[in-house]
């Protein structure tokens, strides 16, 4: 069971500051929302993608396929409920689709899945540790940065626990495949049960280990890796800024970009 | 040398319980010592190693009397952390212990904390990994690691804090026994280093190369001393459940004089006084254990490779395995012992060849049917115990199966009297302790009366005794017709109680055959990574066919 998004790769974007990637991912969050044209948002998707194969994240890109076609599809059919344009394509009754709903529809999907895209060059290319250390450069305190990782880092390893124990009762002639609804949840307990004893052990027992250590929240610690701010991530930063800039300029100077000017 | 750890008449009770953990506990330790705590599940070994850096009382809330100093620091007067710097303490969970993302954060964690800077770090690191041999894994995620890789990396992440004194409860449980002298190695150096090592184990070989040793029982420690005192005295061992040294029982029962506490120490002592002829082992002359019925279980050209880490555990297994046949599995770790018996009861599917179940291919099963015919026992009786009783967790089975009640509460009432539990039908299970959980486990497969039982690493987790009767259990089930397989890395089990064993390495086949023989080709054993057992060793050299101290003795005297 690996749920785990880290892929070792050592690239550029790797070796970045996380501070840089942090502050870059709102930039670029910004950046999907300047248009909602499909053709702008599409080149914006595309440089996304472009990053994506130099951080060589695209293995992630595959296993969150289905998440990623669903969010286009999904939000291409139910956009043209909502925003309503000028351009009638056709109409049944009441309800009617417009050449700009449509577009809409397109480009707010392509908006969703370049969201997350980032987030998924993000979580890619940053560690558990980086995350921690850049939010505590950024001056969360430690305790809090702690928790938040550590809530992370125990995602995989109960997801790993709940694997081995649906196994255990499988094999006791547990039936998961079949059974109404209310049978269903009746076999959700000997899955459960087991779960929730691991995970109250497993939090006492890290506990106990992290205290055994030396840890304690409120002290000063090293960090091994340290980030450092070098003349990359500043060249980075001022380019994502430059691009962010750039492009408010010609959606509110130029007035280009966007297929229902009124909507973000 | 200067006192490492001084305990003046400790005692300590848990808030939750009536009875002391730890009673009147009195020791003290010297700098560069090597001590070893034995004792049965429950003696306080694991309290005693809490009360060292603190976690006992400052972790944990009970009432505690006298005194604990260690390197002239009194412990219950400072936080764990503080205590950290000068005491290292391995926890016996080592998985829980490990939550970096990587091997290197791991081993870096400990001197974050200490504020050390970044260089010294990144030396000890590198020190420490190559001390547990490790160096090749620096950017691995702990979680991807083998069991025994886990529990070095544990083990090393506390090495990387340099403490004076360093504690492991249980270090060496999921380690094959390569792993177990990779720690003993470690322990030899940070002697050299006139630091002091405290090891909770149950093997008397670990206790052999120790300075001191420590025997406890029901909170009391009852024999300290140097081990040539304590592991040679079999009735204080045998009082305290503890496994004697199997070479030591045979030389008291051959009533041969001198100390042995190794197979070489034993082969010089026999060779000088001329105890015992050497032989030619002869494998025929081997009880074969009678002849088996037809066969249940068998592989063909079973290949399997995960899919998550496209790792190919298994390649290419021919294996077929008769009714009534008692079989262990060893390997090292990450060989695919795992991997192989969990495609006999389907929760795997063969990659490439095919499993059949009384010649029909599990493919074509229900996991109900299989479940039926092979009951698979986890490691980790916690992860399928759930119930509110123990009668419930019994028949869970049998009620998946549709039993109609009657029958369930007979079979639960069966189940619970083979495995020793009888009258604990309406105990809540998490209660129960850990041996008493595991045979829970046990009893709710044998209630579902499957033809084939796997298990897997029976004995890991348990003290001697329960190590014993759970092995005698397996035994008598096996003389009712049922037929066992057990998955464990304790060769000395194997020895004893398998009239088969079958060697995995990298998911291929590397021997097969009667136990005896198998164990007879040490080379062969020394490519799995694995070691026959002291006794084993002696029997090779002598050449009989003996594989426990009684049968040794009874052929030695024929």
């Amino acid at each position: 069971m690996n749920i785990f998004l880290y892929l070792d790769k050592g690239t550029w974007i790797h070796h970045l500051d996380p501070r840089t990637k942090m502050i870059g991912l709102m930039i670029t969050f910004s950046v999907c929302l300047c248009f909602n044209h499909p053709l702008y948002i599409g080149a914006v998707s595309l440089g996304v993608i472009f990053i994506a194969i130099s951080a060589k994240a695209l293995l992630n890109f595959w296993r969150l396929r289905y998440l990623l076609t669903l969010l286009i599809v999904f939000s291409t059919l139910m956009w043209p409920f909502f925003a309503k344009g000028q351009t009638p394509l056709y109409a049944w009754g009441s309800f009617e689709v417009s050449q700009e709903s449509l577009l809409y529809g397109i480009a707010m999907g392509l908006r969703l899945a370049t969201f997350v895209a980032a987030g998924l060059i993000f979580l890619s290319t940053t560690k558990n540790e980086e995350i921690t250390n850049g939010l505590i450069r950024m001056g969360l305190p430690y305790p809090v940065a702690f928790a938040l990782s550590t809530a992370l880092r125990l995602v995989p390893t109960f997801a790993g626990a709940g694997a081995t124990i649906i196994q255990a009762q499988v094999s006791r002639g547990l039936d998961l495949e079949s059974g109404s609804i209310f049978r269903r949840v009746g076999k959700f307990i000997p899955q459960a049960a087991p779960l929730f004893i691991y995970a109250l052990r497993h939090t006492n027992l890290l506990a106990m280990a992290l205290e055994s250590k030396g840890f304690s929240p409120e002290a000063k610690r090293t960090l091994y890796y340290d980030p450092h701010m070098r003349s990359a991530d500043y060249a980075v930063l001022a380019l994502l800024l430059l691009v962010l800039t750039t492009l408010l300029y010609i959606r509110l100077g130029l007035h280009l970009g966007a297929v229902i000017p009124g909507r973000m | 040398m200067s006192v490492a750890i001084s305990i003046e008449d400790l005692t300590y009770t848990y808030r939750q319980s009536d009875r002391p953990a730890l009673q009147n506990i009195q020791g003290q330790i010297e700098d560069g010592t090597f001590v070893v705590v034995m004792g049965h599940g429950g003696a306080g070994k694991s309290t005693l190693c809490c009360a060292l850096n603190g976690l006992v009382p400052r972790f944990f809330r009970g009432e505690y009397q006298g005194r604990v100093v260690v390197q002239g620091q009194e412990v219950a007067r400072h936080k764990v952390a503080e205590m950290s710097r000068i005491v290292g303490l391995v926890l016996q969970d080592f998985e829980a212990q490990l939550f970096s993302t990587n091997v290197e954060l791991e081993m870096a964690f400990g001197p974050e904390n200490h504020c050390l800077p970044r260089s010294e770090i990144g030396r000890r690191i590198q020190r420490y990994l190559a001390y547990v041999g490790l160096e090749r894994l620096r950017q691995r995620e702990p979680a991807s690691l083998s069991g025994g890789q886990k529990q070095r990396l544990a083990i090393g992440s506390v090495l990387a804090l340099e403490p004076k004194v360093m504690v492991m409860d249980e270090p060496t449980t999921d380690l094959d026994p390569r792993g177990r002298e990779g720690v003993l190695a470690v322990a030899d150096s940070l002697r050299e280093e006139g630091r002091m090592l405290l090891i909770v184990d149950h093997e008397p070989e670990t206790a052999a190369a120790a300075d001191q040793v420590w025997l406890m029982r029901d909170g009391r420690v009852v024999a300290q001393g140097p081990p040539t005192e304590i592991i040679l005295d079999l009735p204080l061992l045998e009082s305290c459940g503890i496994k004697a040294l199997p070479i030591a029982e045979l030389f008291q029962a051959m009533i041969w004089p001198g100390r042995a506490l190794t197979v070489d120490g034993a082969i010089t002592l026999i060779q000088m006084h001329n105890l015992a002829q050497r032989r030619e082992l002869n494998f025929n002359a081997a009880p074969s254990g009678g002849a088996k019925g037809p066969l249940v279980l068998e592989a063909e050209g079973l290949g399997y490779i995960y899919p998550q880490y496209h790792v190919e555990a298994l390649r290419g297994i021919d294996l077929g395995i008769r009714e009534g046949e008692f079989i262990a599995i060893l390997g090292q770790n990450g060989s695919g012992k795992t991997t192989l018996a969990k495609h006999f009861n389907g929760l795997l599917k063969p990659t490439s060849g095919r499993v059949l179940v009384r010649g029909r291919p599990t493919t074509e099963y229900s996991h109900r049917e299989l479940a039926r015919l092979v009951g698979y026992v986890f490691q980790n009786p916690d992860h399928q115990i759930f119930a509110r009783t123990v009668r419930e967790e019994v028949g869970f089975g049998l009620a998946m199966q549709g039993e109609n009640p009657k029958t369930v509460e007979k079979r639960v009432a069966e189940a619970l009297e083979v495995v020793g539990l009888a009258g604990y039908e309406l105990k809540v299970p998490f209660t129960l302790t850990k041996g008493e959980r595991q045979r829970v486990a046990v009893a709710s497969v044998l209630a579902v009366q499957p033809q084939v039982i796997i298990l897997d690493e029976p004995t890991t987790g348990l003290d001697y005794r329960h190590q014993r009767n759970t092995m005698e259990l397996l035994t008598r089930l096996n003389k009712q017709g049922h037929t066992i397989i057990i998955i464990t890395h304790s060769m000395w089990v194997a020895a004893e109680y398998a009239e088969r064993t079958v060697v995995l390495k990298d998911g291929r086949i590397l021997a097969d055959g009667p136990t005896r023989a198998v164990f007879a080709d040490e080379a062969r054993l020394a490519e799995a990574s694995l070691r026959p057992p002291s006794l084993v060793k002696l029997s090779n050299w002598l050449g009989t066919q003996a594989l426990t101290v009684e049968r040794m003795v009874q052929e030695l005297q024929a």
